[in-house]
């Protein structure tokens, strides 16, 4: 009878809380970044083999589809960046009563999209 | 293992709705997880109907109405009805809490009454914690004290005593009541919940590296720094969010990493 137990239900009835999102998305973005980075390796090697290959590279990148790609990637960038130093100062348990850590995450999605905003629009 | 989806005989049906037979003065419907281990069915959820002018104010009163009024067999634990024992810990409108701590008129829609998360269930809302109460065994939750035969001149029979000081260093892990609604809160409890001691555990570990009296500080902290048992910790800090007795369990485990990091 032991066996027929059945699981309670977990992902699909708790709340989507904010400290479990932005934990999720330090884990998403940094998945993210690393597959980026073997792209950057690939546009790296198409400079390498020269001008013919390289011009494959301008026709793409001139593409919107690339250019959302290119734009989500510099969000992850900064969001880990930034999320990072929080989880940073965590180690030292630093910042971590419950009303501190909602304030440093909102904190952390302003500076990710000002500085997204600001590599975009201004530089 | 990660497994995102609930096995075949734990996905949940629809259930029974229950309807308040006379015209509520302020109805309130409560959703609740059901499963009776003496059929094969899988769980559902029943829908009840009371009538919030005629029920106390916490949603633990609400159970007891049904319990007491509509049906019987609905199955929960239950004990203090305030706070002190950690019986009635579930996962409520979305969020683990105590049933006697959380107030209905917090939820504004149905509210939905789950056991805690990714636990086998013996019975409605009444979850399996025979492996969270052996992982708390594992820590040696009570004193310890050095053998005396190496020291003669120390009173076995002298009062252990503590300053202030070293009894503030306790405050925020003693008044956990063990209701582990921090610890199935915890995604990475969920996935590691075999291996990793989870929060709860981790702030009773905490509480008794902490104690001044205790004479085994090195080697509790050694006994945990394991990959596993203490480092799943990922400060997700689901388990703060959820701590119904408002205690910091994620800011105990960074104390104890800490610790290790600088004691060891």
């Amino acid at each position: 009878m032991l066996d027929n137990r059945p699981l309670s239900p977990h992902l699909s009835i708790h709340k989507p809380v904010l400290t479990a999102l932005f934990s999720i998305s330090h884990r998403i973005t940094g998945i993210g970044l690393s597959i980026g980075s073997i792209l950057i390796s690939i546009w790296f090697l198409f400079i390498n083999l020269g001008p013919d290959y390289f011009s494959y590279f301008e026709i793409i990148s001139k593409s919107i589809f690339f250019k959302i790609i290119l734009i989500l990637w510099t969000v992850g960038i900064f969001y880990h960046l930034f999320n990072g130093c929080r989880k940073l100062y965590w180690s030292f348990g630093v910042g971590m009563e419950l009303s501190t850590v909602y304030i440093s995450g909102y904190v952390v999605l302003f500076l990710t999209f000002l500085s997204t905003f600001i590599v975009w629009a201004v530089l | 293992m990660v497994e995102f989806s609930l096995p075949a005989n734990s996905k949940v049906t629809t259930g029974k709705l229950h309807m308040s037979k006379e015209i509520a003065e302020s109805p309130k419907k409560l959703v609740i997880y059901r499963w009776d281990p003496e059929d094969d069915k899988n769980p559902r959820l029943d829908t009840y109907e009371i009538d919030q002018s005629k029920c106390g104010p916490m949603v633990l009163d609400a159970l007891m109405k049904i319990k007491n009024e509509i049906d019987p067999t609905l199955t929960f634990r239950r004990s203090c009805r305030e706070g002190v024992c950690g019986s009635c810990a579930m996962n409520i409108d979305g969020v683990n809490t105590l049933a006697c701590l959380k107030s209905m008129s917090d939820v504004k829609n149905d509210i939905k009454i789950y056991p805690l998360p990714h636990m086998r269930v013996v019975k409605d809302l009444v979850p399996d914690l025979t492996k969270a109460y052996e992982q708390l065994a594992s820590i040696k939750p009570w004193l310890e004290r050095p053998k005396s035969n190496d020291n003669n001149s120390d009173n076995l029979n002298e009062e252990r005593k503590q300053s202030p000081k070293d009894r503030e260093k306790l405050d925020g892990k003693w008044e956990c009541v063990l209701c582990f609604c921090c610890t199935t809160s915890c995604p990475s409890y969920w996935w590691n919940g075999d291996e990793y001691l989870g929060p709860a555990v981790l702030l009773q570990a905490a509480r008794w590296v902490e104690d001044s009296r205790d004479a085994e500080r090195k080697k509790r902290l050694s006994a945990i720094n394991d990959s596993l048992k203490l480092y799943r910790c990922h400060s997700i800090m689901n388990c703060t969010r959820s701590c119904p007795k408002g205690l910091n369990p994620a800011k105990e485990i960074a104390g104890l990493k800490k610790a290790i990091v600088t004691e060891l």
